[in-house]
């Protein structure tokens, strides 16, 4: 079986980057602003006025010889009455294909017998969860992505903030040369 | 070294002459119902088109997945919802409960007479301080092909003193899984 590092390999060679590039482990982030009862959110598609801390991309692609595998996905909630231990209905999309669908990943947060992982934190908290996918997923260079996440729970309050991190190996720009 | 998800996904598929399974995209899945009235049996999955977020997540195909879809099942979680409106809900541990269930794919029970035991997983299975409520497959896990009705026929119990206990009850199956992609433009 394919690791991340030989399926990013192989779909980016299928896609035709031909750099190699410089391996890393890539972190990437977006933080939506809710108002009041807001239960569907879309991310990696508004990057406007946001700070670094809010994003760390502008505009929903990666850069060209840049790719990356997802391996986890990480949400974060910081409401008072909000959480993320109610069901929740994530989806994740790379170009025009849903890689992840109607997934549920609530199980996860808190602890109540319920994560998919074995060794789940022992940190109880239901404003912070983190996934880690079976399978390596990844986003080549220049290829649209976004994520939306629906609430089951309406009760998130006006500037609540909702933020979904993509984390896994990647490769980022390296000339190999100098300029 | 043992066989992969993929591979025994590959292999299934094979077998059953569902021979693009293998170009499609792969994914971490994971399908849940639940039932808000207290029961002492709970038929999960079946008719679940009925129902919608957040009870289910199946969405209008209900209890099958549609063309080049597929679930390699290789966990089993129960849960007990908290309200009639579904949106939370806990772990078995909230009321000493254990799940005796049958998994049934097509018209064949694939998991006959199982219990998902409360804290059952204690070797292995960490959450904190909570029990587990949650069974992992041995071998590499279950299949359900695309286009298959899949169910879980669900009885809860006191998981100490044995006694039948009418609940409300969820259920979830995760595992790999495949996303139809043309692969083609169409």
């Amino acid at each position: 079986m394919a690791n991340q590092v030989q399926k990013l390999s192989y779909v980016d060679a299928k896609l035709g980057v031909g750099l190699p590039g410089q391996q890393t482990t890539r972190v990437i982030y977006d933080s939506v602003n809710a108002t009041a009862g807001q239960q569907f959110f879309e991310f990696f598609t508004n990057f406007a006025g946001k700070n670094e801390f809010q994003t760390n991309l502008t505009t929903n692609k990666l850069d060209s010889a840049e790719s990356m595998v997802i391996k986890s996905i990480q949400i974060l909630i910081n409401g008072a009455t909000a959480n993320l231990a109610g069901h929740l209905n994530l989806n994740i999309t790379v170009g025009n294909q849903v890689v992840i669908k109607d997934f549920d990943p609530s199980f996860n947060s808190t602890n109540r017998g319920l994560s998919f992982d074995r060794l789940h934190s022992g940190a109880s908290t239901g404003g912070i969860l983190e996934l880690r996918l079976l399978t390596d997923i990844v986003i080549p260079p220049q290829v649209n992505f976004k994520a939306t996440l629906q609430l089951g729970s309406a009760a998130i309050a006006l500037n609540d903030d909702i933020t979904i991190v993509l984390k896994g190996y990647g490769r980022i720009f390296s000339a190999g040369n100098s300029f | 070294m043992g066989m992969s998800a993929q591979d025994k996904m590959i292999h299934v598929a094979n077998r059953l002459g569902l021979t693009t399974l293998k170009d499609m995209q792969g994914t971490t899945r994971m399908v849940y119902d639940s039932q808000t009235t207290a029961a002492l049996t709970h038929t999960l999955f079946k008719g679940a088109s009925q129902r919608t977020f957040p009870l289910t997540n199946v969405g209008a195909n209900g209890n099958q997945f549609q063309v080049d879809e597929a679930l390699l099942v290789e966990k089993i979680g129960f849960f007990v919802p908290t309200a009639a409106d579904g949106i939370d809900y806990n772990g078995l541990g909230t009321g000493n409960l254990s799940v005796k269930f049958d998994l049934v794919i097509g018209n064949k029970t694939v998991i006959k007479d199982a219990t998902c035991e409360l804290g059952g997983e204690q070797a292995f299975y960490n959450d904190g301080a909570a029990l587990s409520s949650v069974i992992d497959l041995e071998g590499v896990g279950i299949l359900i092909p695309p286009q298959v009705e899949y169910y879980v026929a669900a009885k809860t119990f006191d998981a100490q003193t044995r006694v039948a206990t009418s609940q409300r009850l969820g259920c979830y199956l995760f595992g790999t899984g495949a996303l139809l992609n043309f692969n083609t433009t169409i």
